[in-house]
């Protein structure tokens, strides 16, 4: 019976080349669509993603009170002697590195007077930046920090903004007027060592080894908070259940990056809004497709009468009317991951540019970059398939259900 | 003529005596004038020279910290200071020239001028600003005063004075000032923001007598924008009057090293 039913669903949808045709073409168009716009989402929030854990730390330690007033950047509310917790830490299961840092709004100047240059003071493990920030990538002039620690002590990497308006050198002294965790006036200076890209966040920031910005806030073997990683950063909310039982970290706030505001609400978001693209793609090609099957019912009313005269069952009926649309949706499906797979990888090689203005203005805390690159991959292509088969069956469940519906002397009556 | 007897001169004598005692408490209750009042708190305040040593306990954000410096003043305009504790902050100069203000920062072994938004930032994190610092001494310039009353702070009688800025750049558009009536000292001023809101409390005590001249050796100033916080300021060492070198008040004694 059911090889009956396919092959007249088969013969139905070569009977009809044209409205065939049609109904594939929604679903090519649709499923080419979908693999594209899903792939540059997939691309920017991706890397969004990765980025941002990199830079919060895949689990970030702090007191309490910093993590409640982290946007004041509160220097004085500081785990004072960080050296025994990392140890801690690097004896933990899934722990791959650990590293402290704070950061702190500096006044920066090349010059005699005090200006109105502002910028952001990380300081970490060049290990850190380098490894999990990318920060090394991302110079545009200069070299990264020395491998002699004391040596690197000296050495300043700078964000392209705070170069262009301190209008400072490679090899230039710049001080960083800054304040200590007691509120007193605090300087360091060391010389520009390298520059990095002037997009996103780090176009902002000024970098420096922990140490001299644990001499700078007077807050010697401290820091502001510890940033733990682990293999992966999906890894992070098992890492962070696991750690939250250490001892030397009672008292501490132990926290997931993708619990932290504001990657918590972005990954909802961006999780929303592709199932939102997703969902109205898939009803507007279903809209199409109900259209098309709809008009072909009609038209084989007659003969459905006869079919279900003759034994056919209702379940029958709608099984021969979904398995026509499938079989239009696999060829469609098909077409439109080809259609689609071509701007998708081009995307995902050359990239689409948002501009350094927008990328500035848009990286205020979320580190974007100016060109964004689509992530294609072969369980997107499947999801972007199975989603034209969808397509198919919503579009056709009305159809379906009105040809099951169909009184058999009616339909022979009617002679349609 | 009938000669006075000596019971109706005895009478006229305490009679006058009355008068002139009404007259003269009647005198000593009239508030002196605002002027008056400014004008010789301005006289105990300001000086040609001074040197102080200064201890500024500073407690806030549930710390404590304690510095101790060496203070040098010349007129209303000129300022300088040494800190000598703790030992991270041992070096640090500030001078105040006019309307200038350096400080030396030893760390870097370089002098920056402070100005624009860093002016408002506190000493060391205390409550005194910068700013604070840079003001002037001398009321009367910036400020129109009223007398509006009498009060007490701490057991002391206390002229009622109520000031208003006379210039937009003032940093305190109106101060409450409670001066003391025996030692003409302001033991407690509340400074206010143009919008209303109170930003500072000041109050001094444990006024000495420097020759003619009263002077507060404790300061307590609390800035009411920041919880918990206050600093105090104690002065010990205190003299005026002296010859200082000329030399503190250049830029060039930023830089020297002792």
């Amino acid at each position: 019976m059911l090889q009956l039913l396919l092959r007249l669903s088969l013969r139905n949808a070569r009977r009809r080349r044209a409205r065939s045709l049609l109904t594939a073409s929604m679903v090519a168009f649709g499923v080419a669509l979908l693999l594209v716009a899903l792939c540059w989402m997939q691309g920017i929030f991706g890397k969004i993603e990765v980025d941002a854990a990199g830079q919060a730390g895949h689990v970030r330690i702090a007191t309490e009170a910093f993590a409640e007033r982290e946007q004041l950047m509160p220097l004085h509310e500081n785990i004072a002697d960080i050296a025994p917790l990392l140890t801690a830490l690097g004896k933990q299961p899934g722990v791959v590195a650990a590293y402290g840092k704070i950061s702190t709004g500096v006044t920066l100047t090349a010059a005699e007077e005090i200006g109105d240059v502002f910028g952001l003071a990380v300081g970490a493990s060049p290990e850190y930046f380098e490894t999990y920030g990318g920060l090394k990538s991302k110079l545009v002039a200069g070299r990264w920090f020395s491998r002699d620690s004391k040596q690197a002590e000296e050495e300043i990497v700078l964000g392209a903004q705070l170069a262009e308006r301190t209008a400072v050198e490679l090899g230039q002294e710049l001080v960083l007027l800054g304040m200590t965790q007691y509120g007193s006036m605090s300087p360091i200076k060391g010389r520009v060592t390298g520059i990095l890209d002037g997009s996103g966040i780090f176009g902002r920031q000024v970098l420096v080894p922990l140490e001299r910005l644990q001499w700078l806030a007077d807050m010697e073997g401290g820091a502001t908070e510890l940033l733990v990683f682990a293999e992966h950063h999906g890894r992070a909310v098992e890492l962070e259940e696991s750690l939250r039982g250490l001892p030397a970290l009672s008292g501490l706030k132990v926290q997931a990056w993708s619990r932290r505001a504001p990657f918590s609400t972005v990954k909802g978001m961006t999780d929303a809004v592709g199932g939102i693209i997703a969902a109205i793609v898939v009803f507007l090609v279903s809209l199409g497709i109900w259209n098309t099957m709809m008009m072909s019912v009609l038209e084989r009313t007659h003969e459905i009468g006869v079919m279900r005269a003759m034994g056919l069952r209702p379940l029958g009926a709608v099984a021969m009317v979904m398995a026509e649309a499938a079989g239009i949706a696999v060829v469609g499906g098909l077409a439109g991951l080809l259609l689609g797979v071509g701007p998708a990888w081009w995307l995902e090689t050359h990239g689409l540019s948002l501009g350094e203005q927008t990328a500035r203005q848009m990286g205020g805390t979320i580190p974007i970059e100016a060109t964004v690159y689509g992530d294609l991959s072969p369980g997107l292509m499947l999801f972007c398939f199975l989603l034209g088969l969808c397509m198919a069956v919503l579009g056709t469940t009305l159809p379906a259900l009105h040809a099951a519906g169909i009184a058999p002397v009616a339909a022979m009556r009617s002679g349609r | 003529m009938q000669r006075p007897t000596p019971t109706s001169t005895l009478s006229a004598i305490a009679a006058a005596l009355a008068l002139t005692t009404a007259l003269v408490m009647q005198a000593a209750a009239e508030p002196p004038s605002a002027r008056e009042l400014l004008k010789r708190m301005d006289a105990n305040l300001t000086f040609e020279t001074r040197k102080a040593r200064v201890k500024m306990t500073v407690e806030g954000k549930g710390r404590t910290r304690v510095y101790e410096m060496v203070s040098f003043g010349r007129g209303q305009d000129d300022a300088a200071v040494e800190y000598l504790e703790p030992r991270r902050d041992k070096g640090t100069k500030m001078l105040k020239l006019g309307d200038e203000l350096w400080i030396y920062l030893p760390a870097i072994e370089r002098v920056q001028k402070i100005s624009g938004h860093m002016l408002r930032q506190g000493m060391m994190g205390s409550d005194v600003s910068y700013e604070d610092m840079m003001a002037s001494r001398e009321l009367e310039k910036d400020y129109r005063a009223s007398v509006t009353g009498s009060g007490s702070h701490e057991g002391r009688d206390c002229w009622l004075l109520e000031l208003k800025a006379t210039k937009k750049s003032v940093s305190y558009q109106r101060r409450k000032t409670w001066v003391d009536k025996e030692t003409l000292i302001p033991v407690k001023q509340e400074l206010y923001a143009l919008s209303g809101k109170l930003l500072k409390t000041w109050t001094m005590s444990r006024v000495k007598l420097f020759g003619e001249r009263r002077f507060p050796t404790h300061m307590v100033i609390r800035d009411h924008t920041k919880k918990g916080s206050s600093t105090t300021i104690e002065m010990t060492e205190l003299v005026f009057g002296i010859r200082l070198e000329d030399e503190v008040f250049a830029r060039r004694w930023l830089e020297r090293r002792h």
